[in-house]
């Protein structure tokens, strides 16, 4: 397995990332801004600042067609950037929200883009032509906490959104005018917009950090903080689920999760590490990091200590060895993780951020 | 008609700034009962709670520890009245204070093999906390739970030694065995058990 690509660009939480489709600009969420970088031969350089937001920017998004961009913050404020030869121009988008807007993705179709907050809502936005104006509607029912993150389905009509009040749920955002009638299957035949087609607790639920539907769209797979990743595979509208398959883990608690194909899940985290799980409808487990434990270069502690660096160090610092690196690429909490190349269904090379402020491209 | 005119002692203060604006939404998260958001609990009585303590015991005396205390970790008393809970949480220190320590490890790995093994290392670990909380606030179970001396401490450091009417040996002993325990269930078990602990609405 090839190493990963790492790029440290700078000291700063990153909330959140999104490659444009031909991988050559990066847009990350730093603090209230997003920055836009581009791929200078094999670094990243800062290109461009997109600045409209006045608090923390919590979840930005290209759109890979398009290349529109879609962010939102704590100010309580979604913005559209429209790319043009001048650069980029925001649009402000009424969410009609009253807290925080916390997650924010564009819908495969890119029609539409759906906003999590803090409001115990869900916006689903959407351009409405004759007034020239992007409008939500919120899925409101039966949300009863901060909607933490939503994942589209491939029919971008279904929704899944995951919550503090530890369920994850899939609601149908179905819009009139916008979306083509999606296709019946497992998850519902009818679907007006706020069906309610699934809600789903693990036993020992914490809250939701994570939603993913597979390739398909026929499953769907949660991250919890109590450690676990849950699997759900649903039978038919109204139907309990076929499966629900839940792993705890010894691990600490995954942020962020995709599909690689149909039975392969990445999820990481609190870890600062992916971890990969295997399985299918017949049950889940942990297989392994995809960390290469044994790099050189980063590997400190094999490192040879000349004893008058010994010495040195515990002088200076009352100890032998430097033990201020983690042994993970990412030396904080990973935040996000996102497909960055793919065939098909599967995943290829996918990308992560994190608080260390590094982005990191790894093999699968 | 000047702008001055309308300002009042209200808007001049800041006292608005602490209004608890949740409280007056009416379907925001303090007016709304949380425990409907989780399925119900099967009620366990006093008299499993003393069915299961008969049987531990049992087997205890037969020398299957592991069998005890597999025993009284699968039925866990989740739902139940405060002096069940007790009791069960005696049955479950009785057990921990009955296996050596030289055997704990093997015996979580054992355990924690086993199908649904990751899920009685969780209720382990739950009524370990709840263990520590109760030899630390009380020593003795029937006393109350509740502090009843509210006197500020002298140094913060005299929390231990200085508190009257607990038996401080006892105690000690007591959280020595939890404390060991809950060392050796994060080796097998990992962070993710005391994540799972305190993520987890079933409460022993």
């Amino acid at each position: 397995m090839a190493a990963p690509e790492v790029h440290h660009l700078f000291h700063n939480p990153i909330a959140d990332h999104s490659f444009s489709a031909d991988r050559k600009t990066l847009a990350v969420a730093r603090d209230t801004t997003v920055e836009l970088y581009s791929k200078v031969g094999s670094a990243f350089k800062l290109k461009d600042e997109l600045k409209g937001h006045d608090k923390t920017v919590t979840g930005v998004d290209i759109a890979p067609n398009s290349g529109r961009i879609v962010t939102c913050s704590q100010d309580r404020n979604a913005l559209v950037w429209e790319p043009s030869p001048q650069g980029y121009k925001p649009t402000l988008v009424l969410l009609r929200i009253n807290r925080a807007a916390t997650f924010v993705r564009w819908s495969p179709s890119e029609q539409k883009f759906a906003v999590g907050s803090g409001d115990r809502v869900i916006a689903v936005c959407y351009f409405e032509e004759e007034n020239d104006w992007w409008v939500s509607k919120h899925l409101k029912k039966p949300i009863r906490s901060t909607i933490t993150t939503v994942a589209w389905h491939p029919n971008s009509v279904l929704l899944a959104a995951g919550s503090t009040d530890a369920h994850a749920r899939v609601f149908s955002s179905f819009i009139k005018g916008v979306d083509a009638r999606p296709e019946p299957g497992p998850w519902g035949e009818r679907l007006p917009f706020n069906t309610v087609c699934g809600e789903y607790l693990n036993n020992s639920a914490g809250w939701v950090h994570a939603v993913a539907f597979s390739p398909s769209g026929d499953s769907l797979a949660f991250a919890a903080h109590d450690s676990s990743i849950t699997v759900i595979y649903p039978s038919g509208p109204d139907l309990p689920p076929k499966a629900v398959i839940s792993i705890n883990t010894q691990l600490l608690p995954f942020i962020s999760l995709i599909w690689n194909g149909e039975n392969e899940i990445i999820a990481a985290g609190h870890d600062c590490e992916a971890f990969r799980f295997k399985g299918g409808e017949s049950g889940w487990q942990l297989s392994g990091t995809l960390e290469n434990k044994t790099r050189p270069g980063l590997g400190g502690g094999e490192r040879e200590e000349s004893a008058l660096n010994m010495f040195k160090q515990m002088d200076l610092k009352g100890k032998v060895k430097d033990d201020t690196q983690l042994k993970t690429v990412h030396q904080n909490t990973i935040t996000t993780i996102r497909p960055y190349e793919s065939s098909g269904t599967s995943v290829k090379k996918f990308s992560s951020t994190g608080v260390d402020g590094r982005v990191v491209i790894w093999n699968t | 008609m000047s702008i001055i005119q309308q300002h009042t002692a209200a808007s001049l203060s800041d006292a608005w700034r602490t209004i608890d604006i949740d409280r007056l939404i009416e379907d925001s998260s303090i007016n709304f009962d949380t425990k409907t958001l989780h399925p119900p609990l099967q009620e366990t009585t006093d008299a499993e709670v003393r069915a299961i303590n008969g049987q531990v015991r049992q087997l205890l005396r037969g020398g299957d520890s592991e069998g005890a205390l597999r025993g009284c970790l699968e039925l866990p008393v989740y739902s139940g009245t405060e002096a069940t809970k007790e009791a069960h949480l005696h049955t479950v220190i009785e057990v921990l204070q009955s296996i050596k320590a030289s055997e704990m490890t093997p015996m979580l790995q054992r355990i924690y093999a086993t199908p649904g093994g990751s899920e009685c290392l969780d209720v382990l670990m739950k009524y370990l906390y709840k263990g520590m909380a109760a030899t630390s606030s009380g020593g003795d179970s029937s006393a109350p739970r509740t502090p009843t001396r509210m006197t500020p401490q002298q140094t913060g450091f005299s929390q231990v030694g200085s508190r009257p009417g607990t038996t401080g040996e006892s105690t000690g002993a007591a959280m020595s065995v939890l404390l060991s325990w809950h060392e050796k269930v994060v080796d097998v078990a990992g962070l993710g058990c005391i994540g799972r602990t305190m993520t987890d609405w079933r409460k022993v």
